[in-house]
């Protein structure tokens, strides 16, 4: 039937389907697109404000950590440079976190180049991985497999200085990834590991327990911020400038020296009468 | 009716793959998806398209299909067909390249997105009403519409 009855204006296809008549639909409608424009926009500036986890996640995260460390067996943190060194620089840090991702990109090539390299100082590195860096543990992990082909350090580096592909977004309220290993292994390939090794090593979280161990350390000495440095038992909180590093190295190794010269005095204080006799009768 | 419906979700699509290209070029740090692995999909390789992230890509479809849809309400385009021709077109080539982005997600990526299933699902309904609304105008030969 309608074949036979087309509308009286078909060939100009101007048909008036009754669904697309009204004004009072019109009125509605634009209510809608309003109604839409504005969630929209609400929508979109709530998600990107919203922090990837809650303060409490966060507190009950540092909770839990706490309870699993307290079995955690001696740390093992990473080291570098000559362990006889008169200072000893230990560092709690976090890959994942921006301002050791600083420390790590910006100071410590000098720090290595002047203190490390020429004796003044050994270095020491724990992980510290921090709850609601979810990538953190990952990293540590990372870097383990990396230093059991010896390469701990270039690992350390690229892992630090590649933080903007794995770690914080740029607005630090979540991360730039769910899925960090991809990203691990072709710092694992950029510095020349046996990548299935360390793929497999990965897999494994054998270096689980070191981690933790590490991590424990951090909290038997009330560490709550990353980075933070011990220079010979001397708390530094914060990334610190090569200057101000300098600086408490110098100072540590004044320490020592005064101790040291201390401990002689007192020596040659005890020393038996008979040995100073000796001596003057030469 | 049909018309304003794609409208409207057209506008609410603009605002979905809005968020996910202010993620994709950095200005949002953290995708909120509670279930299933957003940043894994919107990090592969599959997330850019000639140089242009996919979601940007889907706010361009978006936008146009918008304009069209409110250009088909106008008065003096809300009898007419060729509006209608438009949204088809368009809409076709959307719903084939979501159905290409899904099967990427489950077969090769291994991850889904639940944005990028919301935005699946927006152009199929976008699709569907296109369709509906081809259907109820007459084609230039004079045949009636079958509904």
């Amino acid at each position: 039937m309608a074949k036979n009855t087309p509308p009286a204006n078909a060939r100009t296809g101007t048909r008036r389907p009754s669904s697309n008549r009204g004004g009072n639909n019109r009125s509605v409608f634009y209510g809608v697109l309003i109604a839409i424009v504005v969630l929209g926009v609400a929508a979109i500036f709530y998600l990107a404000k919203r922090p990837a986890t809650t303060t409490a996640d966060q507190d009950a995260a540092y909770e839990a950590l706490q309870k699993n460390y307290a079995n955690a067996g001696p740390p093992q943190p990473h080291v570098l440079g000559n362990p006889n060194a008169p200072v000893t620089i230990e560092e709690f840090a976090d890959f994942e976190c921006p301002s050791c991702g600083r420390f790590a990109t910006i100071t410590e090539p000098d720090v290595r180049k002047n203190i490390i390299n020429t004796g003044q100082a050994f270095y020491k590195y724990y992980d510290f991985p921090l709850p609601g860096h979810r990538n953190s543990q990952a990293a540590s992990n990372a870097a383990a497999c990396a230093e059991e082909q010896g390469k701990f350090w270039e690992m350390h580096d690229q892992l630090f200085g590649g933080q903007d592909q794995w770690g914080l977004s740029a607005s630090e309220t979540g991360q730039v990834t769910d899925d960090p290993k991809p990203i691990f292994e072709g710092f694992a390939k950029t510095i020349g590991l046996d990548v299935a090794k360390w793929d497999q090593c990965f897999d494994s979280h054998k270096y689980q327990s070191r981690i933790d161990a590490n991590a424990a350390e951090g909290f038997r000495r009330h560490v709550n911020e990353t980075p933070t440095f011990y220079i010979n038992g001397k708390i530094a909180v914060g990334a610190q400038s090569y200057d101000d590093m300098q600086k408490l190295v110098d100072a540590a190794k004044a320490d020592t020296v005064a101790k040291s010269s201390a401990t002689s005095a007192n020596q040659k204080a005890t020393v038996p009468r008979t040995g100073v006799t000796d001596t003057t009768k030469h | 009716m049909r018309r304003m419906s794609i409208a409207s979700l057209a506008l609410m699509g603009i605002f979905l793959a809005l968020y996910l290209t202010l993620y994709k070029l950095g200005y949002i740090g953290h995708l909120a998806c509670g279930l299933g692995s957003c940043e894994r999909v919107n990090t592969s390789v599959w997330a850019t398209f000639m140089h242009l992230p996919v979601a940007a890509w889907g706010v361009g479809f978006y936008v146009v299909t918008f304009v069209v849809a409110l250009w088909g309400t106008s008065a003096a385009w809300i009898e007419r067909r060729e509006p209608a021709i438009v949204l088809t077109f368009l809409t076709t080539v959307g719903l084939l390249f979501s159905a290409w982005l899904t099967y990427l997600e489950v077969y090769v990526i291994g991850a889904i997105c639940r944005f990028c299933v919301g935005s699946a699902l927006l152009v199929f309904l976008i699709w569907v009403l296109s369709l509906a609304d081809l259907r109820a105008y007459p084609r230039p030969d004079g045949v009636a519409p079958r509904a």
